[in-house]
């Protein structure tokens, strides 16, 4: 295409010469995780009706019951009957569900979207717009997806397989759920919003993503594991039983249901991990070899243990956190649930057994690397436009190491070195790692960081910790937030500031004040709108050209100026997040009558001593709504274009621009390719007629080249938003804020827009992450993509993010990791929020699209996680390949 | 009714495809035939509360809705079906 039009940008980058680098330092991980590994790279995502059976049926049998203890009544019957199941070798168990990748549609949340096409449930969602981004979606076609029904293996959102023995009682059981289901409840109230239908019109035309009420009501979160860490199951329903004494009969009785509910859960929970002792010990009584028989007792033992009272030991401790984290994932259908500062979490645990001589190096990093394998084993189930056009099919459970103790010192130590190292050892989408940079932490720990970001992982992604206490200071000071508790914070998600407490855990008469999310899901209400089809939308007086369907009544405006399509711009944004931002509140609302979180309630400060679930504001923080971006780049790309050739040079009308869209530039679209990057894109017949309007907006200023033409036109729309989104309240009441990640849906939401004024072609893929340049545009170098990054104060918003890819020759070696680690530090200096990093040769990953089988194992950075690249759906495959490709910084 | 790896105590379930024997380790398909060592797994299918109704449902106890294949290993209700 480039020669076509003859630009003189190389949207290429450079082609490297010779063999295709490999990454550096690749190493094995201990026996133990590599043979879990290749079990996992051989199992498929496979789905389970044992937990949706379960709480369905206790559900039924509860009409009339106070609705939280119904719920919790559900959920216990659901972890009662999980069937155990244990694998050789594991030194931690349990799982989503009775499968390796196991996981379990929960209908109660929502159940249109894993019907039959043809099924009336689907059709009436077909109708309101929530699947439209499905259709627009492209699934990983490798690794663990079932993408097509086969044999007794039937295939939902191509990614889950189901037996086709559970097929009928699925249908049956979600069927159950019609008007009852969160989704339904909160559909019948949204449409009671004035203007309703615009909503339905924006998530029909994508300019909206999906609704977060029933899809991921909860995580984008940071756990927080100090509760069953310090008083043990037994102690928590202790408290529970003396909560429930001192409310009961007392006005505010919420509080007695809410301790009730945690009681019944609890026990619940009690009852699942003994059902994996049993298991263990019956793993025992038939087991030939001596070593895994052992193994298998210890466990059960363990598990034992653990079902009632505090851990013991940093294995006791791991385990513990880990089925926390499992029991939080099966109580809603949960992405980025993030295990947060996990290595200052149990640090007193592994300092302790370290003393004593119960762990050393070896032990400790080969638990940490199967505690990677247990995290890369969650699945979500969801519908295709969320599991493949948001996750990737990952579910961003994203580990944080460094930032700062509470005093205020480095909070970096050895148990979060070996966490890199096991990292490097055992590389695997999950947890996926992030180091809160602050200048504080030693050398030594960010050069550990560096070793293991440059082998290609994708991780650790470097954050910036004073960025996001600054964010956190200004946006939650009203609830109490303040320098001491801002630095207990940590991702949530893939790239979510979540606001965290220090707990004083104490062990051996000593308190330790380790850190922990203290706040519900800090990434839902407004998600997530597409920028570029908004400004197309804009351009064409409120209609989207691609389905000839109006969103928004005209907006009145002439556009002959660059300040008159700003302005009309701006209005509709609006609309679109008033309208999205009380329909969302509604199905909020809905979820936290039908569905409340008990188990994350019951974690999270302060909700036991409140007796308040985190639907009610029991959390310490409740400003956790948001608005959230997509397309930033392409968005201020475009704006750049128009400005320079309509209104300053005026080499073009507007309405010359308008009919070179709709014609594409002269081009095919991305769907008539079948490739969604620029690169690959084919002319029509009459790609002539356009080939200079393209050629002059490819040519038009691009962000992320140190230009104040362009990065003024980013700074201008940052400001306004980030300032415009606390307008916006959320259910609890409070401001929202602005967030600005792009995840997987700069594929799908590429791929309804038409082309865009910067010459972007139709279909194909926006610009990644909201720093990252368009893909070759940045040719300037990364310090120049640097300054126009930071041209804005990104402590005003929840996140930035930026992406930038490699060449391996470029950071090899011990020189090359210190030059690396000043090129990061360069951008977080300037008060960049959020850098990561691809260290891969593009043409392995082009090798790897053509023949996938022999790059299984191959790992991508997308934007905020890691995946494995056979699991990537195509168009974010052509968007990472794409990208620029540095060779010299 | 023919019984199959994946209705034996020692199926071990990897994935929709797959599985693994729990005493010899290895891997096997769900739907392979019952081995001379297999034994019965609880299911919905072996117990005396399940009534079929048509392929893949049924009732328990005669009101709640089943399925034959469900492990009803946790289940408090299960009673060994007796064959006449």
């Amino acid at each position: 295409m480039i020669a076509e039009t003859q630009t003189h940008i190389n949207y290429y980058g450079s082609e490297p010469g010779g063999e295709v680098t490999a990454r550096e330092g690749k190493r094995k991980p201990t026996p133990r995780a590599e043979e879990a590994r290749e079990l996992y790279f051989e199992s498929k995502s496979s789905v389970s009706m044992e937990f949706p059976y379960w709480y369905t049926r206790r559900w039924e049998q509860l009409e009339g019951e106070i609705p939280i203890i119904r719920r919790a009544e559900a959920l216990k019957a659901g972890f009662e009957h999980m069937t155990p199941v244990i694998y050789p070798g594991e030194l931690l168990v349990m799982g989503k569900a009775a499968y390796l990748r196991g996981s379990f549609p929960l209908p109660w949340l929502s159940e249109a979207f894993f019907m039959a096409t043809e099924d009336k449930l689907y059709k009436e969602a077909e109708e309101a717009g929530k699947l439209t981004a499905d259709s627009f979606t492209t699934m990983g076609t490798g690794g663990g997806n079932v993408i097509k029904s086969t044999g007794k293996v039937i295939s939902i959102a191509g990614k889950f397989g189901i037996r086709v023995e559970e097929m009928p009682v699925m249908l049956e059981v979600a069927r159950k759920w019609k008007d009852r289901s969160v989704d339904d409840v909160g559909h019948k109230y949204e449409q009671l919003v004035p203007g309703y239908k615009e909503k339905e019109a924006l998530m029909r035309s994508v300019i909206c993503m999906f609704d977060s009420g029933y899809t991921l009501p909860q995580g984008r979160e940071v756990m927080n594991y100090y509760y069953p860490l310090q008083f043990g199951i037994d102690g928590i329903i202790q408290n529970c039983e003396d909560g429930i004494a001192d409310v009961a009969g007392y006005p505010d009785m919420d509080r007695l249901y809410f301790y009730k509910a945690v009681i019944l859960m609890l026990k619940g929970i009690k009852q699942w991990i003994n059902n994996h002792a049993e298991e263990a010990q019956f793993l025992a009584t038939i087991e030939k070899d001596e070593n895994q028989k052992t193994e298998y007792l210890e466990m059960a033992e363990r598990l034992a243990w653990i079902s009632s009272k505090p851990p013991r030991s940093f294995h006791d401790a791991l385990q513990m956190i880990w089925i926390f984290h499992v029991a939080v994932l099966n109580e809603d259908a949960i992405s980025g649930l993030s295990p947060g500062r996990v290595g200052q979490v149990l640090y007193p645990y592994w300092k302790r057994d370290m003393a004593n001589g119960v762990l050393n190096r070896e032990k400790s990093i080969e638990l940490l690397e199967c505690m990677r394998i247990k995290f890369t084993e969650i699945d979500c189930f969801a519908s295709m436009g969320v599991v493949g056009g948001v996750l990737s099919g990952n579910t961003f459970n994203n580990l944080c190491l460094g930032g700062l103790l509470k005093d205020g010192t480095s909070a970096a130590n050895e148990l979060e070195m070996l966490i890199l190292e096991a990292g490097i050892s055992c590389d695997t989408p999950q947890p996926t790692l992030s180091m809160l940079f602050d200048e504080k932490l030693p050398e030594e720990f960010l050069l550990k960081g560096i070793e293991c970001t440059k082998i290609g992982t994708g991780y650790p992604a470097w954050v910036n910790n004073q960025v996001a206490m600054e964010f956190l200071l200004e946006n939650y000071a009203h609830e109490g937030m303040n320098l001491e508790e801002a630095r207990s914070w940590a991702i949530g998600g893939c790239l979510e500031t979540s606001p965290g407490s220090w707990m004083p855990l104490e062990i051996d008469n000593e308190i330790h004040w380790i850190p922990g999310g203290s706040a519900p899901a800090t990434s839902v209400g407004v998600h997530f709108l597409s920028l570029p089809k908004l400004l197309e939308v804009t351009l064409f007086d409120g209609m989207d050209m691609r389905t000839n369907q109006r969103i928004f009544p005209s907006h009145g405006y002439s556009l002959d100026s660059y300040e008159e399509i700003w302005q009309a711009f701006k209005v509709y944004f609006s609309r679109a997040c008033h309208v999205l931002t009380l329909t969302n509140n509604i199905q909020h609302d809905a979820w936290r009558k039908i569905s409340p979180s008990i188990i994350n309630s019951m974690l999270k400060p302060d909700c036991l001593a409140k007796g308040k679930d985190i639907g009610q504001m029991g959390c310490r923080y409740n400003t956790t709504f948001n608005i959230e971006s997509c397309g930033t780049t392409t968005f201020v790309n475009s704006l750049g274009s128009l400005k320079k050739n309509v209104f300053t040079e005026k080499n073009y009308t507007l309405d010359e621009y308008r009919k070179a869209i709709l014609a594409n530039f002269g081009y095919k679209t991305a769907q008539e390719t079948g490739s969604y990057s620029l690169i690959d894109q084919v002319p029509t017949s009459d790609y002539q007629k356009w080939k200079k309007i393209h050629s002059q907006s490819l040519d038009a200023p691009k962000f992320g080249n140190d230009n104040p033409f362009v990065d003024g036109i980013l700074k201008e729309w940052e400001e306004w938003f980030c300032e415009m989104a606390h307008n916006y309240r959320s259910l609890y009441d409070q401001p929202m804020y602005a967030c600005q990640i792009s995840v997987s849906t700069h594929g799908p939401m590429g791929a309804v827009t038409l082309a865009s004024p910067d010459g972007r072609l139709s279909g194909t893929t926006f610009s990644d992450g909201s720093v990252s340049a368009y893909p070759g545009t940045d040719r300037n170098g990364p310090y120049a993509l640097f300054n126009s990054a930071t041209c804005w104060n990104h402590a005003r918003s929840q996140n930035s993010q930026l992406n930038i890819k490699i060449h391996p020759s470029v950071v090899k070696g011990r020189e090359g990791s210190r030059k690396f680690l000043e090129i990061i530090r360069a951008y977080l200096r300037k008060g960049g929020f959020h850098v990561q990093f691809n260290i891969v040769d593009s043409r392995m990953l082009k090798q790897a699209q053509d023949d996938p089988g022999k790059y299984r194992s191959l790992l991508v950075r997308v934007a905020g996680f890691t995946q494995y690249w056979v699991e990537l759906g195509k168009q974010i495959q052509d968007e990472v390949i794409s990208r620029t490709e540095y060779e010299e910084v | 009714m023919n019984a199959a790896c994946k209705d034996c105590k020692f199926y071990l379930p990897v994935d929709v495809f797959r599985g693994m024997c729990k005493m010899s380790k290895e891997k096997i398909n769900p739907d392979d035939p019952f081995c001379a060592k297999a034994e019965q797994m609880k299911k919905c299918k072996f117990c005396s509360n399940y009534q079929s109704e048509k392929d893949f449902l049924g009732k328990c106890m005669g009101t709640n809705l089943a399925y034959p294949d469900m492990i009803a290993g946790k289940c408090a209700d299960f009673q060994w079906y007796k064959q006449n």
